[in-house]
C-alpha cells in the first residue's frame, strides 16, 4: 500500500456518474472512476459487461458508432471535459493513445508505422521523426530487434512483435494515457509475458488503463482494478485489496468463479 | 432412394470407417452415388475449361494455316515480279504527296488575286439559286404545262407565267444584296432576277458579266504567278514517261500472277511445284532495267529542274511555308528513287521467302491492304497500334473517374448517396455498346470537333481537328464502358481494407481525409491496380464502339503530331475482324489472317487478366 501522507495527485482520467447508451439500450450506468497518474488500472468483468465500451469512451472512439452517446455524467481527461465544444478530437487522441485487441500494423514499413501518428499531426522534419521512432521503439523494447530493418514491411513481424509495434505506434505521439483493450488475448504465453514486462516500464511515463479477461494478468500488472458487471462498476480498489479482500459479494463470487 | 438420401443428409459427419463400409452399397454400372455426384459436379466445373480449350484449338486450327498461305502469296508476289515493280512504285507514291502540296500552294496563291471576283460571282449565283428555290413550285407547274403534248391553252400559260412572275418578284424583293456587289450591280441583279423564268435559256446578264470578270481575273492571276504555275505543271508531268513504262511492266506482272492464281484455283494441287516458267516470264521485266533506270534518272532530273524553277515566294505566308516544306522533302524522295534504281539489278525473283520473314511481315508489317487488284498485305502493326492507343487512352480517362468515384462512394457518401450512385454507375454497364456508338457518331463527335475549333483552345495539341470519328472519341466511350467494372472492383478493394486499420488510424488522431489517403487507399492499392487492369481487359476486347466510332482508317497514326495523334482515325484488332470476317471467303489468306488477329487478341486478353490476378494474389498474400 502506498503511503497516505501526501495528498493524492489529481486523477488523469476521471469518469463521473456516466451513463452510456447504444441507441436505446443502456450499456453503462452510473460509472465513477478516477485513474491515477503513472499507475496501471485494470478493468475486469465478464464478457459483454461494458469494459471495452468504457475504455472507448475515454478517447471517444464511440463517436463513430451511430446512435452511441453519453447520456449522463462526464469524463475528464487532465481536468478537461472531453465532450466540451472546444475539444479537438485530434488533440484528445494525441493525449489518449490506444492499443487494440487484434494487432493491426498498417501494411507499411516499420518506420512508417511508428511515425504515422507524428506525421498525421503535421510533423515533417526527418530528425524529429527519426528521434520519435527510435524512442518509441526503445520504449516498446523493439529497438534492438528491429533497428536494422526499419524499412521492411511491418506485416512480416511475428504476432508479439506486431502488438509491441502497435504499442510503439501509440506511444510515439507521447500521450498521457494509454488505453489497452485485451492486448494479449491473441498472443502466446511468451509474447504475453514480454508485453506484461513492458507494461511496468510503460507505467513510468504513461498512465495505463488495460482491459483484460485474464485475472492473473490483472494481478500481475495492475495497481488498481475495477470490476464491472452488467454495465455497472461494482468495485474499484487497489488490486491487492480487491483480489485478497473483495468488499462486494458480486466481486467475490466472480473472482471465485462461482458466477451465474 | 429415400433411404440413401436420409443416410447422407444426417448432420453428424460419417467417420472414415463408415464411409468405407458404405461404399460397398448399391452401385450402378460400377459407380456408386457418391462418385456419381462428385463426377456431376466435376464435369460441370470442367465444362468451362473444356470450352476454353476448344476455343483456343479452333482459333489455332484456322489461324495456323495462315503462315504457309501467306508465304505462298508473298512468294507469288516475288516470283511474278510484282515486288520488282513495287521497288519503283512505292517510292514514287511520294510524288503524289509532293504534287498535292504544290497544288495547295498554287491555289492559295491564285486565291489572293481571284478571291474577290470569285466571291462576287458566287454570291450572285447564290442569290439566283435562292430565288429559284423559293419559286420552285410555280416553275415546276409552268414547265409541266409547257411540256404537255397537246399544248396548254394560251390563257392558262399566261396565267401561270403571271403567277410565276408575282412569286419571283416577291422572292426578289426579299433578297438582301450581298455587300461585295456595288449598289448598281445589286440593282441590276434584282432587275434581272425578277424576270427569271424557265423559258429563258441564258442566265441573267449580270451573272454572265460577273463570270466573265472572274475568268479574266483568273487568267491574270495565272499570268502573274506564271513561274509558279509552270513549275507546278512541269513537276506534275515529270514522272509521266516513267509511269507509262511502269504500267506496262505492272500489267505483265499482274498477268503472271493471274496465271498462278488460275493454276491453283483450277484445283491442280497445292504443294506441287508451279509449272509456270517464272524465269521466262520475268525476263520481259528484268530486260528493261536499263530503260527503267534511265527513266527514273530522267524523272529525278526533271523534278529537280521543275523544283528549281519554283519561285522562292508564294502568294501567302502559309503557302510559302508549305513550299519550303515541299522543297525540304524533295531531296530525300529523289535519293530514294535513285536508290530504287540501284536496287533493280540485284533483285532476283528466286530468293526464298523464309517463315521467319513471313512472321515478321505479319507481326511487324506496317500495311494492312486487302481486296487489292495488285497485292494484299497483312501487316498487323496499324491495327495493334490503333487498339493499344485507344485502350490505353480509355483507361487513362476512366481510371481517375472511377477511382475517385469509388473513394467518394465508399468513404464519404451518405447511405442515401451510396444507394443512388452505385446503381447508376452499374447501370452504365447495361447500355448496349451499339447505342454508345450512336452517341459517339451523332453527339460526341460533333462536340469534340466544335470544341476543337474554339479559338482560345488552339494551344492544345492536334486542335483544330478534322475528323469527327477518331480515336479520342472512341476512347471516351470506351472509358464510359470501363467505368462500371473499374468502379465496382475498386470499391470492393476499398471495402476489403480491414476495419482494424481504420480504427488504429482514428485512434492516432488522424482526420477522416488522412485516414482515407494515408491508410485506406494505400492498403487497397493492389486491388485498385487489378481493377485498372481488368478495365483495360474490358476495353481492349470491345468491338462495337470502336468499329462505329474510331474512324476505321487502316494506317499507322502519324505520331509527328505529338499528343494530337489521338484525334486521328484508326482501325483496331477487334474492329477489323467484325468488319471483314463476314465478307471474305472461308479459308482464304485474308480469312486466316483475321483468325491470326483473333489469336493475338485472345493472347493479349489472357495476359491482361493474368496480370490482374497476379496483383490480386500479391494483395491477398500481403494481407494474411
Ligand atoms: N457497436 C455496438 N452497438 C450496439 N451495442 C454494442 C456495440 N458494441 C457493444 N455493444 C453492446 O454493449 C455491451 C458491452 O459491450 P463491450 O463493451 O464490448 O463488452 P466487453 O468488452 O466487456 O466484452 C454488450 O452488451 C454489447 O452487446
Ligand atoms: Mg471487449
Amino acid at each position: 500500500m502506498p503511503a497516505l501522507q501526501s495528498p493524492p495527485p489529481p486523477p488523469v482520467v476521471q469518469v463521473r456518474e456516466m451513463d452510456f447508451c447504444y441507441g436505446s439500450s443502456i450499456a453503462l450506468e452510473g460509472i465513477n472512476l478516477a485513474v491515477e497518474r503513472y499507475r496501471i488500472t485494470a478493468l475486469i468483468g465478464a464478457s459483454g459487461c461494458g469494459k471495452s465500451t468504457l475504455l472507448r469512451c475515454i478517447n471517444r472512439m464511440n463517436d463513430r458508432v451511430p446512435g452511441a452517446r453519453v447520456t449522463k455524467g462526464e469524463i475528464l481527461v487532465k481536468g478537461k471535459n472531453i465532450h466540451d465544444d472546444d475539444v479537438d478530437l485530434t488533440q484528445l487522441r494525441k493525449q489518449v493513445g490506444m492499443v487494440f485487441q487484434k494487432s493491426s500494423p498498417f501494411p507499411k514499413t516499420i518506420y512508417e508505422n511508428v511515425a504515422y501518428g507524428q506525421r498525421t499531426h503535421g510533423v515533417k522534419s526527418k530528425d524529429i521523426l527519426d528521434d520519435a521512432v527510435e524512442r518509441a521503439l526503445r520504449h516498446a523494447a523493439l529497438w534492438e530487434e528491429l533497428k536494422d530493418r526499419l524499412d521492411q514491411n511491418a506485416l512480416g513481424l511475428s504476432g508479439g512483435q506486431q502488438q509491441r509495434l502497435c504499442i510503439a505506434r501509440a506511444i510515439a505521439t507521447r500521450p498521457d494515457v494509454l488505453l489497452m483493450d485485451e492486448p494479449c488475448s491473441a498472443l502466446d504465453p511468451i509474447a504475453t509475458l514480454k508485453i506484461e514486462e513492458l507494461m511496468h516500464q510503460l507505467a513510468r511515463e504513461f498512465t495505463v488503463i488495460i482491459v483484460t479477461h485474464n485475472m492473473q494478468q490483472a494481478v500481475r500488472v495492475s495497481d488498481y482494478t475495477a470490476f464491472l458487471h452488467l454495465g455497472k462498476l461494482v468495485e474499484f480498489a487497489e488490486t491487492d485489496a480487491l483480489f485478497s479482500n473483495p468488499r462486494q459479494k458480486l466481486t467475490e463470487s466472480y473472482l471465485r468463479g462461482t458466477f451465474s | 432412394m429415400p433411404a440413401d438420401l436420409n443416410n447422407d443428409s444426417t448432420p453428424s459427419r460419417p467417420t472414415l470407417g463408415s464411409l468405407l463400409l458404405k461404399s460397398q452399397r448399391r452401385t450402378f454400372l460400377g459407380v456408386d452415388k457418391q462418385k456419381a455426384i462428385r463426377f456431376f459436379f466435376a464435369s460441370n466445373s470442367s465444362a468451362a475449361v473444356i470450352v476454353l480449350v476448344l476455343i483456343m484449338l479452333f482459333l489455332l486450327r484456322e489461324g495456323v494455316d495462315f503462315l504457309p498461305t501467306y508465304r505462298h502469296e508473298l512468294e507469288t508476289y516475288q516470283h511474278a515480279g510484282l515486288e520488282f515493280c513495287d521497288l519503283v512504285e512505292q517510292p514514287l507514291a511520294e510524288h503524289q504527296q509532293l504534287c498535292s502540296k504544290l497544288r495547295r500552294v498554287l491555289s492559295a496563291s491564285l486565291n489572293t488575286i481571284t478571291y474577290q471576283a470569285r466571291s462576287r460571282r458566287d454570291a450572285a449565283y447564290q442569290q439566283m439559286r435562292d430565288v429559284e428555290e423559293e419559286t420552285r413550285l410555280q416553275r415546276a407547274v409552268l414547265t409541266n404545262a409547257l411540256a404537255e403534248v397537246p399544248p396548254a391553252a394560251l390563257e392558262k400559260l399566261a396565267q401561270l407565267r403571271q403567277e410565276l412572275l408575282t412569286a419571283t418578284q416577291l422572292a426578289v424583293s426579299r433578297l438582301a444584296v450581298p455587300p461585295s456587289l456595288t449598289p448598281s450591280e445589286g440593282w441590276q441583279l434584282k432587275r434581272d432576277l425578277a424576270l427569271l423564268s424557265p423559258e429563258s435559256a441564258e442566265p441573267p446578264l449580270v451573272l454572265e458579266l460577273l463570270s466573265a470578270a472572274y475568268i479574266r481575273v483568273d487568267t491574270e492571276a495565272h499570268a502573274s504567278f506564271k513561274p509558279l504555275v509552270e513549275a507546278v505543271e512541269a513537276f506534275e508531268a515529270a514522272p509521266d514517261e516513267l509511269h507509262t513504262l511502269l504500267n506496262t511492266l505492272k500489267k505483265h506482272a499482274r498477268e503472271t500472277k493471274a496465271l498462278v492464281t488460275d493454276f491453283h484455283s483450277s484445283g491442280k494441287g497445292h504443294g506441287r511445284k508451279d509449272p509456270i516458267d517464272f524465269a521466262s516470264r520475268i525476263t520481259p521485266l528484268t530486260s528493261r532495267i536499263p530503260e527503267l533506270s534511265g527513266r527514273i534518272e530522267a524523272y529525278a532530273q526533271r523534278a529537280q529542274t521543275a523544283a528549281a524553277s519554283l519561285p522562292p515566294q508564294a502568294g501567302t505566308p502559309q503557302a510559302t511555308k508549305m513550299l519550303s516544306e515541299m522543297r525540304a522533302m524533295l531531296p530525300g524522295h529523289l535519293t530514294e528513287m535513285r536508290a530504287a534504281a540501284g536496287k533493280l539489278p540485284q533483285w532476283s525473283y528466286e530468293k526464298r521467302v523464309s517463315y521467319f520473314k513471313v512472321v515478321l511481315a505479319f507481326f511487324f508489317g506496317d500495311a494492312w491492304i486487302t481486296n487489292s487488284s495488285w497485292q494484299d498485305f497483312f501487316g498487323f502493326i496499324p491495327l495493334l497500334v490503333g487498339s493499344v492507343l485507344i485502350a490505353v487512352l480509355a483507361v487513362l480517362i476512366a481510371t481517375p473517374l472511377s477511382i475517385i468515384a469509388a473513394i467518394y462512394t465508399n468513404q464519404f457518401a451518405s447511405v442515401r448517396e451510396q444507394d443512388f450512385i452505385k446503381p447508376v454507375i452499374e447501370f452504365i454497364q447495361a447500355i448496349p455498346s451499339v447505342v454508345l456508338g450512336f452517341i459517339g457518331i451523332s453527339v460526341l463527335g460533333d462536340v469534340i470537333k466544335d470544341v476543337s475549333h474554339v479559338s482560345w483552345l488552339q494551344w492544345l495539341p492536334g486542335f483544330p481537328i478534322q475528323e469527327r470519328l477518331n480515336m479520342f472519341n472512341a476512347a471516351c466511350l470506351l472509358a464510359l464502358m470501363a467505368v462500371p467494372t473499374m468502379f465496382s472492383l475498386a470499391e470492393d478493394a476499398l471495402n476489403n481494407v480491414p476495419r482494424a486499420y481504420i480504427d488504429a488510424s482514428d485512434a492516432l488522431g488522424a482526420t477522416k481525409l488522412q485516414t482515407v489517403f494515408r491508410v485506406i487507399v494505400p492498403s487497397a492499392r493492389s486491388g485498385i491496380s487489378a481493377a485498372v487492369l481488368l478495365g483495360l481487359g474490358r476495353v481492349i476486347g470491345e468491338t462495337m464502339v470502336v468499329l462505329l466510332v474510331a474512324g476505321n482508317r487502316i494506317a499507322i497514326p502519324d505520331f509527328r503530331s505529338g499528343l494530337g495523334v489521338v484525334f486521328q482515325p484508326a482501325h483496331t484488332l477487334t474492329g477489323i475482324i467484325a468488319q471483314e470476317l463476314g465478307e471474305v471467303s472461308r479459308g482464304s489468306a485474308h480469312w486466316q489472317a483475321l483468325f491470326m488477329v483473333g489469336i493475338v487478341l485472345f493472347v493479349i486478353s489472357l495476359l491482361v487478366n493474368w496480370c490482374a490476378r497476379a496483383f490480386v494474389r500479391r494483395f491477398e498474400l500481403s494481407k494474411s
